[in-house]
Parts: C-alpha cells; structure tokens; sequence
C-alpha cells in the first residue's frame, strides 16, 4: 500500500474532525497531534473541545456534536452494551495510552499505620467502620482497576465497601476531609492529592496490570462506517503525536508545558511533567523511577486496539454484574476495535503494528488474560457478583 | 387554565447544583450559576414543587435515596453529571427521569438525547409557561418507555424461568428417575414448603446440580 491516503478517491471525507478530551494527561497525543499540526499533514484538521463529564463526552458523541473522543475504554463498550442506556454500536480507533493511573489512600489511613492493599484489608475485616472508595465512571476503567485491586486484596468492592462516583477535581478535597479513603483516577489528579499532602500512593495501575490499555480513541461505528478515510488520516496523524511524545524526555516536558495550559489540562506544569518521565513520589518519602510509566507509543504497541484488551473490560463487566447476561465476547470486541483501520492508518505512519490480535497479561494477582476463555476467565474471579435468580 | 379532574400529586423534584470551585474555568461556572437561577425561576413561576437543592458532591446518591425524587434536574454542563451517572446505573431497575439544562438548544441535539435515554433538555432562558410543558411531555414520555421496558423484561423473566425449570426438571429426572410430570410436582411442592416461586427452586437444584457435578 505504497500510495497516499490523502489525495483522490482516500481523500478524507470530512475536512474538520470534531475531538472531544478530557482535562487528564492522558490527552496528550490527541492535544499534540493538533498543536505539532500533525493533522494537517494527513489532510484533517482537528478540532479539540475540552469536556467536563464523561457523560457529557458520551451524550455528545451519541449526538454527533463530536465526531471522536478520548474516552475511557471501558465507558464505551458500556454503552456498545447498553449499560445504564440504549445500547449504540460503537468503535475504537486506537488505544490513546498505557499505564500512568494510580490508587490513593488517604494520609489518615497511613497514620492509622495503613500503607498497602494487606494492611488496608486487615483494617476492614475489623469491621468498626464503612470504608468509602471514589472512582470516576461506573464502567470506566478506574472502577474496574479499584475494584480489581481490592478483590485481589480479598475484598469485595461491592459488599464490603462502599463504592462511589466523584470527578477527578473533587477527590481531593473529599480525601482531606475524610468524606472517602481512597479513589482511583488518572494524572494530574493524583499527583495533586499527594502534592496537597491528603493522600499517598498505594498502587500504580501499571502494578494492577501492567502496560494495561488505557484511554481509547472512540467514536460511534456509524460515524466510522460514514468517514474512513478520515479516520484512517486521524489515527496516523495521533501515532505520529504518539512516537514523538515516547521519543524523549525534551518532548514530553514541551507536552507538559502545553498541557499545562488553561485551553487543556489547566494544571501545574510540573506536576504534570513528573510522572509523564515516570517520577513517582508514593506521599511517604518513597521516591522511584518507574519503568512502565504512562505510555503512548511504545513502538506500536501501547496504541494497537488489541482485541482482547477490550474483551477483558466486558469480562469485569460481567464479573461485577453491570453486564447481567453473558455476551459473544469476542465478536462484539472484534467489531467495535476497527484494526484493519488501524493497521492501514500505521503504514501511513510507518508505525509497526502485531500481528496478533489477542496479547498475554498477567495481573497482579497472578491470573493469566489472553482472550482466549472469557467465561471461565470470569467465573475464576473467587470474588464476583454472584448470579441472581430472575436478575 | 382548568386543572383536569385526576389532578396527579406534585412532581418532588430535586435540582443538583454544581459545587463552586469544581471547575476551574470561571466563566463556566457563572455560566452554570446563571442557567441555574433562571431555571429555578422558570420552575417557581410554572408551579412546580422543588424538595430539594442538592449540592453535587459524594453525598448526593445518599440523599437521593432518602428523597426519593420523580425528577432529577442538572446542568448538561456540570461534573457532576458523572455522579448522577452512578445513580442512573445503580437504581436501573428503578429508573427516574433525569432532565439536562443547557444554554444549547438546537432541537436536533435535543431529540439525540432524548433517544440516548435522557428525559428531556431544558433550554436556559426558557419562558415559564414553557418548563411545564416540557417536563409534563419528559414525564409523560419516561413513563411510557418505562411500561414498555417492564412488560419486556417481564417477557424476558418468563423465558428465563421457564428454560430454568426445565433444566431443573431434566436433572431430577436423570438423577431420581422420575417422569416430567412427576419431576414437576416434586419442583412445586418444594416451592411451596420452601415458600419460594419455581424458579427460585430450580435455580437451587442447578447450583446443588452444579456442586456436586
């Protein structure tokens, strides 16, 4: 496929491609792809416009109002699978980023003496109190990480804690007023709440599962149906961005600079710089250089749409009964992850893409994800929603 | 105007209203608070009954849960639209209208919501007499929407009960060598000493089924 995309009959079928993104780091190839002027290399300009709720995001994108978003994984096929609401068939893109969310605890558990997942299980078997743990969208991937590492811990999200929704910006000070003990959220908000000295950082998602898919590049399947071509120009013009975020560190403080910015992230440049390079500070004196930090490229790999990273969100969907009946795992995932498209868009880039669709995970329990078995997978979880007669 | 006859009690709606200092961008915020004032005006002056005022913050589902809203009234623009999201997934089985208000009210985006399964929009600077027309249709419509989803999900309950009981039936069958009928009465006089409906029965024998191999 040695010809351009962009000139005759591949000529984007929509000029501006309206992006939808959210005020986290995690944004940043989407943001840099439009300020570098990547877009316009591949014949489509985008235009960003910040969000300020996931459900915001995904009203606007069923409303065609945005065109793509970067959105949580976990969120769209939420709604791919009527979770909460009519079901609408969705796509991914693209994976936007790897790693870089973390689980905080409050600094009143670490006096308590509370400073790991065995301590914080051996504190709630007590039983004196109810714990309160803040995630920040009921399918996203930060519940599915919160509630995956307490059960790791042998503790059921559901039954023995209690479980609420709180956007990222409110964490902090619901933490310091002991209103919760913990959440999980993506960057910069966690950096915040250890900066504000309310919290610590008990986990990294990358410890949960590391190189876990993170944000998606998500749009309606109509919209991709309708526009191919311009999708195939957005998403080599985003792994482009990708490559020269991964490519060095100069780059990634530039991203910090801008990201830092009011239009976008509107946060400290440095606290957002820190753990973009992987320099981590737990809020108790333990400082490391993390070896799977947030990621964007990786050589092709953080941004490839493999299809079992998007089967394992519907499996924790199911594990947590959001989804109440079993579904064809892996056709729904093979549908909505558009990899021809993908794998067409990395040529243009001359990004390599895997060959396979499915990759190996092992989890910080132990447990071995491939995609391979998604209903034993699932009914191997110890904890899990038990099924409910007539549920 | 003339009240009709079966005159409904007053719809307990609640407003949730955006904790100041969430957003950083300050015009968005003023924008919010402005959107807010006249929507609660629109709703005083159209007669409608506001219980209660609810700050957004981690708080909210226990107070919802307490009052016991018929309608739930947001800005389409608030943060806080996430945590209502968590009401909407955690009570599905009880849903209630959630209604957006919005400075953006070009009907096609408004007719898109309503299909993505929110009530209604209300528009900011919505004359009075306008508000209780729109949410008498969103009320009238959730309503509607929701008879069909429970005459379906009974439908659905049906099914899954009847293929449970089957399958029930099957096992005693196999394992006491009854006959279908005799499996049949033996699941329903187990009901009925155990208090429980058929389903609920079988649903036990699988899972015993299930254990034992």
């Amino acid at each position: 496929m040695a010809h351009a995309f962009v000139a005759g009959s591949d000529r984007p079928e929509k000029a501006v491609i309206r992006a939808g993104f959210m005020p986290l780091t995690d944004c940043a190839s989407l943001v840099m792809a439009s300020v570098l002027g990547l877009d316009e290399k591949y014949g489509i300009k985008l235009e960003l416009t910040r969000q300020h709720s996931w459900s915001g995001m995904r009203d606007r994108l069923l409303q065609g109002e945005i065109d793509v978003a970067h959105v949580l994984y976990g969120l769209l096929y939420g709604v791919e699978n009527g979770i909460g609401g009519a079901a609408t068939r969705m796509a991914v893109l693209m994976n936007l980023s790897r790693n870089g969310q973390s689980i905080t605890l409050s600094r009143a558990l670490a006096r308590q003496g509370v400073t790991n997942l065995a301590q914080l299980a051996a504190a709630m078997r007590k039983g004196t109190r109810r714990y309160t743990f803040a995630h920040t969208f009921p399918t996203g991937n930060h519940a599915m990480f919160l509630y995956y590492w307490l059960a790791a811990g042998g503790i059921d999200p559901l039954r023995d804690a209690q479980v609420v929704t709180v956007p990222p910006s409110q964490m902090a000070v619901n933490l310091a007023a002991g209103h919760m003990d913990g959440f999980c959220a993506g960057e910069p908000w966690s950096t915040r709440t250890v900066l504000d000295g309310c919290g610590f950082t008990a986990a990294t998602s990358q410890d949960i599962w590391p190189d876990h898919p993170g944000k998606a590049l998500g749009a309606l399947g109509a919209f991709v149906d309708a526009n191919p071509h311009a999708c195939r120009s957005l998403i080599a013009a985003v792994l482009e961005a990708g490559r020269w975020l991964d490519e060095s560190s100069e780059h990634r403080d530039v991203a910090a600079e801008v990201l830092s910015s009011p239009a976008y992230v509107h946060g400290d440049r440095h606290a957002i710089a820190a753990r973009l390079h992987g320099e981590y500070e737990n809020g108790l004196g333990r400082r490391w250089l993390d070896p799977d930090p947030v990621r964007f490229f990786d050589e092709g790999e953080a941004s490839f749409p493999y299809v079992s990273d998007a089967m394992w969100f519907m499996t924790q969907h199911r594990r947590w009964g959001l989804l109440r009946d079993d579904v064809d795992y892996a056709a729904i995932a093979a549908r909505v992850n558009r990899v021809g498209l993908y794998r067409e868009a990395a040529v243009l880039a001359g990004v390599p893409a895997p060959s396979s669709l499915m990759r190996r995970s092992v989890l910080m329990d132990g447990k071995v994800w491939d995609g391979s078995v998604p209903d034993t997978y699932i009914s191997s979880f110890p904890i899990r929603r038990q099924a409910m007669v007539g549920a | 105007m003339k009240q009709p006859s079966n005159a409904r009690r007053t719809l307990r709606i609640v407003v949730v209203t955006t904790v100041p200092g969430d957003i950083a961008d300050e015009a968005v915020l003023a924008a919010q608070a402005r959107r807010n004032t006249a929507l609660r005006i629109g709703l005083l002056e159209s007669g409608y009954d506001i219980v209660a005022s609810l700050p957004a913050d981690i708080f909210l589902p226990e107070r919802i849960a307490q009052i016991q809203p018929d309608m739930i009234i947001i800005d389409s623009e608030s943060d806080a639209r996430d945590v209502l999201e968590h009401i909407v997934i955690a009570t599905r089985d009880e849903p209630r209208p959630i209604v957006l208000f919005t400075d953006d009210g070009t009907p096609s985006s408004m007719d898109a919501a309503i299909e993505a399964g929110v009530s209604a929009y209300i528009v900011a600077g919505l004359h009075a007499e306008r508000v209780k027309p729109v949410l008498d249709v969103a009320l009238m419509r959730f309503r509607r929407e929701q008879k069909l989803l429970d005459e379906l999900s009974d439908t659905r309950r049906q099914l899954a009960d009847r293929k449970l009981i089957e399958r029930a039936k099957g096992v005693l069958m196999a394992r006491n060598k009854l006959t279908e009928e005799e499996a049949y009465q033996r699941l329903r006089s187990m009901a009925m000493n155990k208090k429980l409906r058929l389903a609920e029965v079988a649903q036990r024998i699988l899972d015993v089924e299930d254990l034992l191999g």
